[in-house]
């Protein structure tokens, strides 16, 4: 068990990312339930009861989902205390996390039962009130509770971002639910005028808290582009503007439906769809970014403009590997063996996979690494110039999706050298190091996606869910790559890296959308936002591809 | 040397949850902002305050600091409360050698983080 510390890290970070998405959910149930459902029912006939109820529904079990994740969480760093610093359990339950975080899953549960038990007619009051007390038991786990100086304004942002979260991202399962019982034109637009009234609310919270956030835990342009958290909150911004863009095409489209109530509104749900799944993504940058140090913290290891530019300035890609045998890790194994071998002893093992080392790297280590991201980047640019021609009419080129098996046959073979076919660390021991362990999960991602989507182009398969597999996956992996972490000791090196792999990560998110948007939209009513969508896809697609053949490590 | 082979099982299983709640340990965000002695420093041997300063504020009561001595052997130190929300004190009786203090803190944000400060103490 003591050899798995990596990868529990990292699944740290996709617990926390489901307990903001749930938090989210419940709180902007509540406040869609309280500010729209109920207060619309009566004008919109008998849907309006019906959408009520279950609008009640979703925010219940989605306080139960984040009762149970917080109380995992809460039972996990009790554990931790208890074990590590020898107090008892009551004591480590006095801590503020412990406090913070049971009244947290208290709220919760005390909001699924009134949900439950009173459904659609559960009393208003009681409900804000839990709404606003869960927002402040939220805000005392963020960096803002653990401030030096301004602890306030800190604190009044941090439940700002949280309560305009809720609001916005948190609202829209309930929107889609109504959308989707509602069938005449007047209903919609009641609807949808009153939601983005209340995400245009929530966005000016996000905005007024964030600003204030990167104020003061940024502190300045360097601390931006120079620190990880800097570049994380830069991935959220982006993907902040791209829900800005979805929100307000939405918001045009409602306003013209006072003029014309007969409009369809297949865009209007097919954009908030892709606005729901790109607010999960921030959620999880989110997480990504509470295990980071603010960047006015970190005022040494910065990385600078200078370094960014060296680093990115374009160089012809890299494709011949260096020998195996070549590596910093076989050679010191090598070393090791010789030794033993000598002292006529057991050789010691040069490295043990998740057991919290980082693994020595050398230059022939950066340049295997170059050359595997230069040979992928080939790969993912052929799919997307064979994507591209596909949809321009080249109808032997829909079987792009078989170049992926390609891409993940070589990505499988030479990702890891240090682990088997190639090194000595077994298949299955190999799966100790986070970074292995998401090697081969980004495999499974592209053989999955690439046989349903080939089996879909090529192959006519009917099913209905089978052309969601790969705009899905492709925007997960994306949002798996935002948490993608590199094990190197250097944190320059490090951060420099990230920089390159945060607008690979945005692209795939853009693509899996696009893809997603291109499938759903009204092949008659969305003919224009449905063929953009199809020729963004591919191109970031393509994005990715030259991305990767620019990557440098050093 | 792999952290673990030198930890109790007790104390492995602690690694594992720890590293559960801190994910990149190399960033965490409770960051040492400096230490007497210094990380590499060199102090003189008698009756010592530890000092560790920390960019977030710590929860000392529920904070750790464990000295290996030069004879390997380790103590767990009594934390000094009260100083200032941000700080971790210990006194402790140095006698020449090479030490490692290993500290632990809970930020009131709930995040544990950990590290090693080595220093090398010498005749008074």
């Amino acid at each position: 068990m003591e050899l798995l510390i990596d990868l529990f890290g990292y699944l740290s970070i996709v617990v926390h990312g489901l307990t903001i998405l749930a938090q989210s959910m419940a709180l902007g149930g509540v406040l869609f339930l309280v500010l729209l459902a109920r207060p619309l029912a009566e004008r919109l006939g008998l849907p309006g009861a019906e959408i009520a109820g279950r609008c009640a529904r979703i925010a219940a079990w989605s306080a139960i989902a984040l009762m149970v994740s917080e109380a995992v969480t809460v039972a996990l760093q009790t554990a931790v205390l208890v074990s590590s610093v020898d107090i008892g359990v009551g004591n480590a339950l006095g801590a503020n996390f412990a406090v913070a975080g049971l009244l947290k899953a208290g709220i919760a549960a005390l909001l699924a039962v009134m949900l439950f038990v009173r459904g659609s007619s559960a009393p208003t009051v009681p409900l804000l009130l839990a709404v606003m007390l869960e927002l402040m038991a939220a805000t005392l786990t963020t960096h803002a509770a653990a401030r030096l100086d301004g602890r306030g304004p800190l604190l009044a942002a941090a439940w700002l971002h949280q309560a305009g979260a809720a609001i916005w991202i948190g609202g829209i399962p309930c929107f889609l639910m109504a959308m989707a019982h509602l069938k005449d034109g007047v209903s919609w637009r009641a609807v949808g005028a009153r939601f983005s009234r209340m995400s245009m609310a929530g966005v000016a919270c996000i905005l007024l808290s964030g600003i204030t956030m990167s104020v003061l835990y940024i502190g300045d342009i360097p601390g931006f582009y120079g620190t990880a958290y800097g570049v994380m909150v830069g991935a959220k911004i982006a993907m902040f503007l791209m829900l800005l863009g979805l929100g307000g095409m939405n918001f045009l489209l409602v306003e013209r439906l006072r003029a014309d109530p007969s409009r369809p509104v297949t865009r209007l749900r097919r954009f908030a769809e892709v606005e729901l799944g790109i607010g999960a993504a921030i959620f999880f940058a989110a997480a990504s970014l509470t295990s980071v140090p603010p960047a006015v913290d970190l005022t040494r290891d910065r990385v600078t403009m200078a370094e960014i530019i060296e680093r990115n300035t374009p160089s012809w890609p890299r494709f011949a590997s260096p020998d195996h045998d070549q590596l910093a890790l076989p050679a010191l194994q090598a070393k090791l063996d010789a030794e033993a071998a000598q002292q006529k002893a057991a050789a010691q093992v040069a490295f043990i996979p998740g057991a919290g080392d980082l693994p020595p790297r050398n230059a022939n280590d950066i340049a295997w690494s170059e050359y595997n991201h230069h040979w992928a980047g080939l790969f993912v640019a052929l799919v997307g110039v064979l994507a591209l021609m596909n949809r321009a009419g080249v109808r032997w080129a829909r079987h792009w999706p078989l170049v992926f098996l390609g891409l993940a046959t070589f990505l499988f073979i030479r990702s890891d050298p240090e682990t088997w076919p190639l090194g000595d660390i077994g298949f299955f021991e190999s799966f100790r190091d986070v970074e292995v362990a998401q090697h081969r999960a980004y495999v499974v991602l592209i053989v999955v996606f690439a046989w349903f989507e080939w089996r879909v182009r090529a192959g006519g398969w009917t099913n209905r869910g089978a052309p969601y597999v790969f705009p899905l996956l492709c925007a997960g992996g994306g949002v798996l790559l935002l948490t993608h972490s590199h094990a190197i000791a250097n944190i320059k090196d490090q951060l420099l890296i990230e920089l390159t792999h945060t607008p690979l990560a945005l692209a795939g998110i853009v693509a899996g959308w696009a893809r997603w948007l291109e499938l759903r939209l009204d092949v008659k009513a969305n003919a224009t936002a449905m063929r953009i969508a199809g020729w963004v896809w591919p191109a970031a697609i393509l994005f990715c591809g030259l991305l990767l053949l620019t990557y440098r490590e050093a | 040397m792999p952290i673990c082979s030198v930890l109790s099982r007790r104390a492995a299983t602690a690694a594992v949850l720890l590293a559960l709640l801190s994910p990149r340990a190399a960033s965490a965000h409770a960051i040492l902002e400096d230490s007497e002695p210094a990380q590499g420093g060199t102090v003189r041997a008698g009756t010592v305050a530890l000092r560790f300063r920390y960019n977030s504020r710590i929860d000392v009561g529920r904070s750790r600091l464990t000295v290996t001595r030069p004879d390997r052997t380790q103590t767990t130190l009594a934390i000094a409360s009260g100083v200032s929300p941000d700080i971790v004190v210990a006194i402790l009786d140095l006698t020449p050698g090479a030490y490692t203090v290993r500290w632990q803190v809970l930020a009131i944000d709930g995040h544990i983080t950990r590290g090693d400060v080595r220093f090398t103490v010498t005749e008074p």
